[in-house]
């Protein structure tokens, strides 16, 4: 395909490959991120999420021919604004002890910060219509309340 | 966070650089690697390269929490805060055997069967209570004091002179050379009532490095040169690769190979790999890209037979006139039934559920002539050494395994094709080879759950109490073993009689192995008899556990069941979560008590019909009994992940095969739980007992779940679930 550049966590790639390609393993081989998971590669899981210009997007089913010149991507390793200063939703994943195996929630967090945006202070209903992300072991009722912790946070910053 | 291999580690270690310290190391396995070594300590304490002391526990993290509890064992025992720590996964540290084989040593290596909490319990604290006392000699001899009078707090030995303390990380390197105790078992460690850390709520030791992600699971590995190899697994059962094409794929950028991968059995006849295409290509996208144009014709004949539905046929077929095994036959059930005020009889049955792992399996091997190399995330590293020893021929000392969290496990992680077909790979291609599934493959060559289904009969007297019971079960697995399941040895009368019925699906361990339905299949129908008898479910469990102190349970591990615990645990639940409050219309509460594997786990359930065919758990209420418990917090998380999977497996859980072929292979085919099905409260309730020791947890909760959701199910709807999965028999 004809070369696209965007960014990944704010830093300057280009792409001229095949555009077939899922983003998801452009940024965890091509690009080695791997906090972005492969859990399906039919867009049902939601353990691939990533940001793509603030929209919460399962990068397994987004192939790199969509993906236009100018793109803004974020992926989990981006979230934060440094290593020392995390992003709420983490701070409140790791206040609620939410992970257990861990390997959902790169996924879970990307779209709990998306949709904490449109939704800064969301409902249990808000929530079940919200995030659909599977997680195996079982978070859901610690997610629940990180969510909510999240947004309280976000609303006194 | 970093996991070194056993060689790096041990090398650094003695170039005597102050990077990284050994305390102890395993004589044989790493003769090559260090002549002098004699001790046999694993390294369980070091510093890394910022002086900061760091944790290495010796078993692997699927998410039930191993790691942080097993820092926590070490840490109560060194007086060490776990938060001002690293903690990683340390590696193999067991031994040779006589064959060339890995063998664990004194610490398990491994997570299966809710075991390694208690199989750690003593040696790990043992070791860390070995180390503390060598600290506590370095710092007498450097002050020149004897060893009794001083102490040990926050990473300091204290009390020198004139109140002097000395910090672990100044002693460490005072520890080389030092031996091992003569014998590991006669170290004291600190009774109930001295623990810091144990007993403490200690969060996720790898959360932080979880939320930030970072790179710490199998599937995020990379070793510089490897290929990626993607196979065509052949779809159906036990099935075989008569001819295929791969010209196309040849032609396509990066694909470097195109190799055959001849089926492998195992002892039991099962699976051990499927026949398949392996694709090996520059990328993983390059390889997945060719391997799906390769052109395979499969011969899907030895798994013909297996449907699920001709499957559950045979297996009802079978309830009705089998001649079985009669395993277990207490007192006389023919008089007892004849003599009964009442008989009820069900029949039961549950399809094959799949693991539906949330990481996908991958290994990356790289075997040589006379050396092979791993990177994995596997639950017991003996075994996944083992699956490189019997693929490449080498001995167990000439193999490194470097292991890595696991993205969920439940048992499947266990098995090892998955290692297997990367070795192969690496051998045929002499270089590194990276082999990652897909999610169809994952679910469709597991070693699944086994189907089941089961007939019994229960007989009442004229009080309504329950005199005998007769279960026969026809399984694929060890499903079968409901047919020997409390209440056998509380009744007088009890027979029990199974049959396995044989298919081509692969089984294996999901987590609570046979558990996992046998307690739906008791439960459920104590909760039948409860209703038949006119009684409530909960004074009938009550009275039934009351009838006698204790029991030996007739399933593995054959212990003895304390029943006055059952009963407080009952008792509890009973108060804890309200039962005796009457529910809105639409709405019921179920109970339901187990034991599984070392721990007893009940539950009541509270749920809400939405219309005829569905439901939502509103309220659940627990009970743990784990001895004493090293994370509770930790142990609350299992109890919170058992009852979602349950919940998830029980409504939704179908494994579907159609002559042969799974067909039910992603996540729109074989439904998952997400969080709008989430139960809106969950509490938990630890009993304390006043064990000293601890069992796990990370079994215990899902297999009483589902008799206490379908038994609430019943008391909102009148309906009586007796037939997986709940979704499709509502």
């Amino acid at each position: 395909m004809a070369a696209v550049s965007f960014t990944i966590n704010g830093k300057q790639v280009s792409f001229d490959g095949d555009g077939d390609m899922p983003l998801l393993w452009f940024l965890r081989e091509d690009a080695g991120l791997k906090g972005t998971k492969f859990g399906c590669g039919i867009g049902s899981c939601g353990a691939c999420t990533v940001h793509v210009n603030g929209d919460a997007v399962r990068s397994c089913s987004l192939p790199m021919a969509a993906v236009e010149d100018g793109t803004s991507i974020t992926t989990i390793e981006g979230l934060a604004a440094s290593d020392s200063q995390l992003h709420p939703v983490q701070e409140a994943w790791l206040e609620e002890d939410v992970p257990q195996c861990g390997y959902c929630q790169a996924g879970q967090i990307m779209a709990t910060a998306a949709f904490l945006k449109t939704n800064p202070n969301p409902s249990d209903d808000d929530i079940d219509a919200g995030i659909t992300n599977l997680c195996r072991c079982g978070t859901y009722v610690r997610i629940r309340k990180a969510i909510k912790r999240a947004a309280a946070k976000m609303q006194q910053a | 966070m970093t996991y070194f291999s056993r060689r790096a580690f041990l090398k650094t270690g003695t170039a005597g650089t102050a990077a990284l310290f050994l305390v102890g190391n395993t004589p044989r396995l790493l003769a090559a690697d260090a002549p002098a070594a004699t001790g046999t300590l694993p390294p369980i304490l070091r510093l890394d390269t910022e002086g900061g002391i760091v944790l290495a526990v010796p078993a692997p993290d699927m998410g039930q929490g191993t790691v942080t509890m097993a820092a926590q064992l070490i840490a109560d025992e060194l007086d060490v805060a776990l938060e001002h720590v690293r903690v990683e996964l340390m590696p193999f540290v067991g031994a040779m055997d006589d064959k060339g084989k890995a063998a664990m040593g004194p610490l398990i290596q491994g997570a299966g069967g809710s075991l390694t909490t208690q199989e750690l319990w003593a040696p790990l604290r043992q070791t860390a209570a070995y180390i503390r006392g060598l600290l506590v000699e370095a710092a007498a001899s450097r002050w020149k004091v004897a060893a009794s009078g001083l102490k040990t707090a926050g990473a300091h030995v204290t009390g020198g002179p004139g109140g002097a303390r000395l910090a672990y990380t100044a002693l460490i390197p005072a520890l080389e050379g030092k031996a091992a105790p003569a014998d590991l078992s006669t170290v004291k460690t600190r009774g109930r009532g001295a623990h810091t850390e144990i007993g403490a709520d200690r969060p996720n030791a790898d959360a932080p490095a979880i939320v930030r992600g970072q790179p710490i699971y199998g599937l995020d590995q990379t070793v510089p040169g490897m290929l990626h190899a993607v196979i065509r697994r052949c779809p159906h059962l036990q099935g075989e690769l008569e001819k295929f094409d791969a010209s196309a794929a040849l032609k396509m950028p990066g694909v470097v190979a195109v190799h055959e991968i001849k089926a492998r059995k195992k002892e039991s006849g099962k699976r051990l790999i499927a026949a398949g295409v392996a694709v090996v290509a520059e990328s993983l996208w390059q390889a997945k890209k060719a391997a799906a144009t390769v052109e395979c014709k499969w011969n899907g004949t030895p798994g013909m037979d297996t449907d699920s539905e001709l499957v559950m046929r045979r297996a009802f077929n079978a309830l009705d006139i089998a001649e079985m095994a009669t395993i277990i036959e207490d007192g006389d059930i023919e008089t007892a039934f004849r003599d009964a005020a009442k008989v009820v009889e069900a029949t039961y049955s549950h399809p094959t559920w799949a693991h539906a792992c949330m990481e996908p399996h991958s290994c990356i091997a790289d075997v040589r002539a006379d050396s092979a190399e791993i990177w994995v995330g596997h639950q017991f590293m003996d075994e996944a050494i083992n699956a490189v020893a019997i693929t490449t021929g080498l001995k167990s000392d000439r193999i490194t395994g470097h292991f890595y969290r696991m993205g969920t496990a439940f048992g499947r992680k266990f098995e090892k094709d998955y290692i297997t077909e990367a070795c192969i790979l690496s051998g045929l291609m002499k270089k590194p080879v990276k082999v990652t599934w897909s999610r169809e493959d994952e679910m469709e060559q597991d070693y699944y759950n086994p189907m089941g289904a089961y007939r019994l009969r229960g007989a009442l007297d004229k009080d309504g109490k329950l005199t005998a019971m007769h279960v026969r079960a026809v399984a694929d697995g060890w499903s079968g073993h409901a047919a020997r399941e409390i209440p056998q040895g509380i009744l007088d009368h009890y027979k029990g009689e199974w049959m396995e019925m044989h298919t081509a699906v692969s089984n294996g361990a999901w987590r609570g192995p046979g558990s996992n339905t046998r307690a739906w299949v008791t439960m459920g129908f104590l909760n039948e008899l409860a209703v038949a008898a006119g009684k409530d479910p909960l004074d009938f469990l009550i009275e039934l556990f009351s009838r006698k102190p204790s029991v030996k349970h007739s399933n593995w591990p054959n212990r003895v069941l304390d029943l006055t615990r059952y009963v407080a645990m009952l008792r509890r639940l009973e108060t804890e979560s309200g039962y005796r409050t009457p529910l809105a219309r639409g709405r019921g509460r179920g109970v339901a008590i187990f034991n599984t594997h070392y721990g007893v786990c009940g539950h009541v359930a509270e749920v809400e019909m939405i219309g005829d065919k569905d439901f939502r758990v509103l309220k659940v209420t627990s009970v743990v009994d784990c001895g004493l418990p090293v994370n509770p917090n930790g142990v609350r998380a299992q109890i919170e992940s058992g009852i979602i999977d349950g919940l998830d497996a029980a409504k939704y859980g179908k494994m579907v095969f159609r002559a042969g072929v799974p067909t039910t292979n992603n996540f729109d085919s074989y439904r998952k739980l997400r969080i709008d099905e989430a139960p809106a409260e969950v509490n938990i309730h630890i009993m304390d007992f006043g064990d000293e020791d601890p069992r796990g947890t990370g079994e215990i909760s899902l297999p009483p779940f589902i008799p206490a959701l379908t038994n609430a199910i019943f008391a909102a709807s009148g309906k009586r679930v007796h037939t997986l999965p709940i979704s499709e028999n509502l």
